[in-house]
């Protein structure tokens, strides 16, 4: 049965994809790719439980998660922007770290958060991160395409050489949305262990980052489509983990199927998006200069 | 000192104060009366780190209320004389003095707030972005929250005073070339720009929009702004519209002129230093029989738009087919499909009375279709491969260069070195890489490699582009020659001139349609711009 608890559960795991999305979709925007983000949302969810569990400030933990997620963004930003490295291996080597770091430094904490690091909810089963998630994606969707700022972002993405003629500081742009990215994907990794499931135990993120970074390619770099692809991505994935809110009369499937089932979306839904012909209609493309390091004229 | 900053004498002075709202330091001395000197550069050079002397001891002046144009080949040192003026390159010595002031100029946002915008010839636009968001990007004065009603209201009273009109709306790469360039124009104009640097403004306009976009400069000048185009070709345009000419060669001035007093022979003669030009031997053969034949034939683009539109046409032995366009018009697919690299959607092609729609590339080749692309970087050669190497990936098919699969490298590399002798290639052998090759040296190399497979039909797409004068003639008297053997050639080129000297028939193409096909005597300039710019089809 699908009742008002399933579906605070559901936007709960929806929240996860939104915040981290967000922040990969700046990111891309100013023309730096990510792939690390699931390592953002890992560092950002230790941090995080850590904080909480030793003050009891869900707060505060809050705090640490976006700091300590924004300064791997940073590295990445240095490693990607300033040393002009492969975006694809960097944001790799990130996630690589983050799941080695997290697994070795986190194993004293297993176990459930102490009571009051949780963050109680509010209204009608929800925390006050949910809106202040949803104030975040507005707030993102009217930055991008209604301010100076924004047009610099998408222009730094678009074409660096065109930015940099028309008197924008292109490192700088991509550094500050490679942060933001970093900070987002490290509040999406507090969210997880703070607020969705306070426990911690190894690579608590099982793929939801992979699944982000899907979101943003999936939203054609779109915030609006960017909330829409999190719920359904959001749904699927918390329809995996008590599949019995759907029960199909007669129909007894696997737990590992449903497990299966955001992941095959995605798949599916990538390569329907990517054909040509769904983003001529969408009248959308992926940011030019997205994966490209930046070259000053010399 | 302090002067009036503008003089204004056009119609609408409201559309001037929008255009320079960013009044830089220097600007209250600029005295835009016409004549008045208001830029001055004295003894610039700059070497670049090859030890390459692009300018040397230059001096330049800009006045106000004229065009001054900069008059030089590929390499002659324009391009950096401008460059440095526009802020993106600092020179090693000589100074700038603007009003009276020694000013440095860092960055073209410095150069900008001195007043002084520069129209790349390779778009500075962003194609995804609309064409308000490509003007408005870099504007000190654009407020944290856009507020776009106002900036269209302001841009579009600034571009309606010079005559321009575009639509704020689009994005750009909606856009065709000269509607690119307006837009370029009018953000720097709206940047403030009273002094306008313009690159090869008309190497990709048709006829009359080369006409629009000439009485849109002269509207502006009268209004007291300064035009610098710098040219490379096009000598009729150079002085059909500059007041004063500067010209430029090996990155010395040779000589300044005021234009009422030039002609094209003695400019052509300074830019180039010898006399060697407009100099086409060509040589009226009799046509014989029909080498290709096109019947209805259509195509898409990479965009999966329809870009070629049942062209149906005829080349035969010894004919120049000149298809003249502007680039985007559809002539680039439709030199992809005869060549076979992209499929047609409708019609058929005969070679020689055979269809061959279905024929492979490497068949064609050996068929004795011959093809010279367009992008002679990219696609006409290896840029890391040696010439002698960059000959043989088109030799490997031919029986005299490769028995068995295995290359004959001796024969390949005597015949390119005979090749290199008999073109003039400038290079110190067939062990050169490509990469390290001058446009038209590689453009004559790739020439040569394509005339060893003795082709019966060549396909060539914008032979001279790009090229320097005497490159551009050594490649168009070759083609002359071919058809004296012959040869039936189809020649792509967006440099009407040119189509209209060698070709024996001339079809404009607009949008992917023939516009018609004019024999050579009936094929005037103005009659073949206007059909070029889709404004009369031929009745035929």
């Amino acid at each position: 049965m699908i009742n008002w608890e399933f579906c605070v559960a559901f936007i709960q795991a929806s929240m996860i994809f939104l915040l981290a999305a967000t922040g990969e979709l700046v990111n891309q925007r100013s023309g730096v790719l990510n792939v690390g983000l699931e390592g953002l949302m890992l560092v950002g969810a230790l941090a995080a439980f850590a904080i909480a569990a030793k003050t009891g400030s869900p707060w505060l933990g809050f705090a640490g998660g976006m700091v300590s997620g924004g300064l791997i963004g940073l590295l990445h930003g240095f490693l990607s922007i300033s040393l002009k490295a492969d975006q694809t291996v960097s944001g790799m080597g990130m996630w690589i770290l983050a799941l080695g770091m997290t697994t070795y430094l986190g194993q004293p904490l297993s176990g459930p958060l102490p009571g009051d690091g949780r963050l109680e909810s509010v209204i009608a089963g929800l925390t006050p991160m949910f809106f202040i998630g949803i104030v975040i994606v507005i707030c993102v969707w009217f930055g991008l395409f209604r301010t100076k700022y924004g047009l610099w972002v998408r222009s730094a993405g678009e074409d660096p050489s065109v930015a940099v003629v028309s008197g924008l500081n292109v490192t700088r742009i991509r550094y500050i949305c490679v942060v933001f990215g970093g900070v987002m994907g490290g509040l999406a990794g507090a969210y997880l262990t703070l607020v969705y499931n306070p426990v911690w135990s190894p690579n608590p993120t099982m793929g939801r980052g992979w699944i982000a970074l899907a979101i943003v390619f999936f939203s054609m770099w779109r915030p609006e489509i960017m909330l829409l692809g999190s719920f359904l991505f959001g749904f699927l994935w918390h329809l995996a983990i008590s599949p019995s809110a759907l029960q199909f009369q007669g129909i007894d499937l696997s737990y590992h199927f449903y497990r299966m089932i955001p992941f095959i979306a995605t798949i599916v839904v990538l390569t329907v998006i990517s054909s040509k012909k769904i983003s001529r209609i969408i009248g959308a493309e992926k940011p030019a200069a997205l994966g490209k390091p930046y070259f000053d004229q010399d | 000192m302090l002067r009036s900053p503008v003089n204004v004498t056009s119609t609408s002075p409201q559309a001037i104060q929008t255009a320079r709202p960013v009044a830089g330091p220097y600007s209250h001395f600029m005295d835009l009366s016409k004549g008045e000197k208001i830029l001055e550069m004295r003894g610039i050079t700059k070497i670049f780190s090859g030890g390459v002397v692009a300018n040397d001891q230059v001096d330049f002046d800009i006045r106000a209320g004229e065009i001054h144009a900069l008059l030089g080949e590929n390499g002659a040192g324009k391009s950096t004389l401008m460059h440095i003026l526009s802020g993106l390159i600092e020179p090693d010595e000589g100074e700038i003095i603007i009003g009276g002031q020694q000013v440095r100029i860092g960055s073209p946002q410095d150069a900008l707030k001195l007043g002084i915008g520069m129209v790349h010839q390779h778009r500075k636009l962003i194609p995804a972005h609309s064409v308000l968001e490509n003007i408005i990007i870099g504007h000190p004065r654009t407020p944290i929250i856009l507020n776009k009603h106002k900036a269209k209201k302001e841009i579009s009273q600034l571009a309606q005073s010079f005559g321009f009109e575009i639509d704020l709306d689009a994005k750009v790469w909606q856009l065709d070339a000269s509607e690119a360039q307006v837009v370029e124009i009018v953000k720097v104009l709206y940047l403030g720009a009273r002094i306008l640097i313009l690159d090869e403004p008309t190497s990709t306009l048709t006829p009359p929009e080369t006409e629009q976009l000439m009485s849109s400069l002269k509207s502006m000048v009268k209004q007291g702004l300064a035009v610098v185009p710098f040219i490379t070709h096009k000598l009729p345009v150079v002085l059909d519209i500059s007041d004063r000419i500067t010209i430029l060669r090996n990155g010395k001035i040779v000589d300044h002129i005021l234009t009422e007093k030039a002609d094209e022979k003695w400019l052509a003669r300074k830019m180039v230093g010898k006399e060697t030009l407009f100099d086409l031997h060509r040589t009226e053969v009799e046509l014989g029989q029909e080498i290709l034949k096109v019947v209805d034939l259509s195509a898409m683009n990479n965009k999966g738009f329809q870009a070629v539109k049942g062209v149906s046409f005829s080349v035969r032995e010894g004919e120049i087919f000149g298809i003249a366009g502007v680039s985007g018009n559809g002539q680039f697919e439709l030199a992809e499909v005869l060549m076979g690299l992209r499929k047609p959607t409708q019609g058929a092609i005969f070679f020689q009375g055979k269809d061959i729609k279905r024929t492979s590339i490497k068949k064609r080749w050996s068929l004795g279709i011959g093809y010279v692309p367009a992008e002679r970087i990219e696609v006409g050669s290896v840029a890391d491969f040696s010439l002698g190497d960059n000959m043989a990936i088109n030799l490997y098919f031919n029986d005299n260069y490769c028995k068995w699969g295995i290359l004959n490298f001796k024969k390949i590399y005597q015949d390119t070195e005979a090749s290199i002798r008999e073109f003039s290639i400038k290079t110190p052998g067939h062990r050169a890489k490509a990469k390290e090759m001058s446009g038209g040296n590689l453009q004559k190399l790739i020439l040569a490699r394509v005339i060893s497979c003795r082709p019966r039909l060549l396909i060539v797409n914008l032979p001279t582009q790009g090229l320097d004068v005497g490159a551009g003639e050594f490649v168009q008297n070759k083609l002359l020659e071919l058809k004296k053997q012959g040869v039936a050639i189809l020649l792509i080129s967006e440099d009407l001139d040119e189509t209209l000297s060698l070709s024996d028939s001339v079809a404009p193409i607009y949008e992917g349609q023939l516009m018609g096909i004019l024999s050579r005597a009936e094929a005037d300039k103005q009659k073949v711009g206007r059909m070029m710019a889709g404004m009369v089809r031929s009745s035929e």
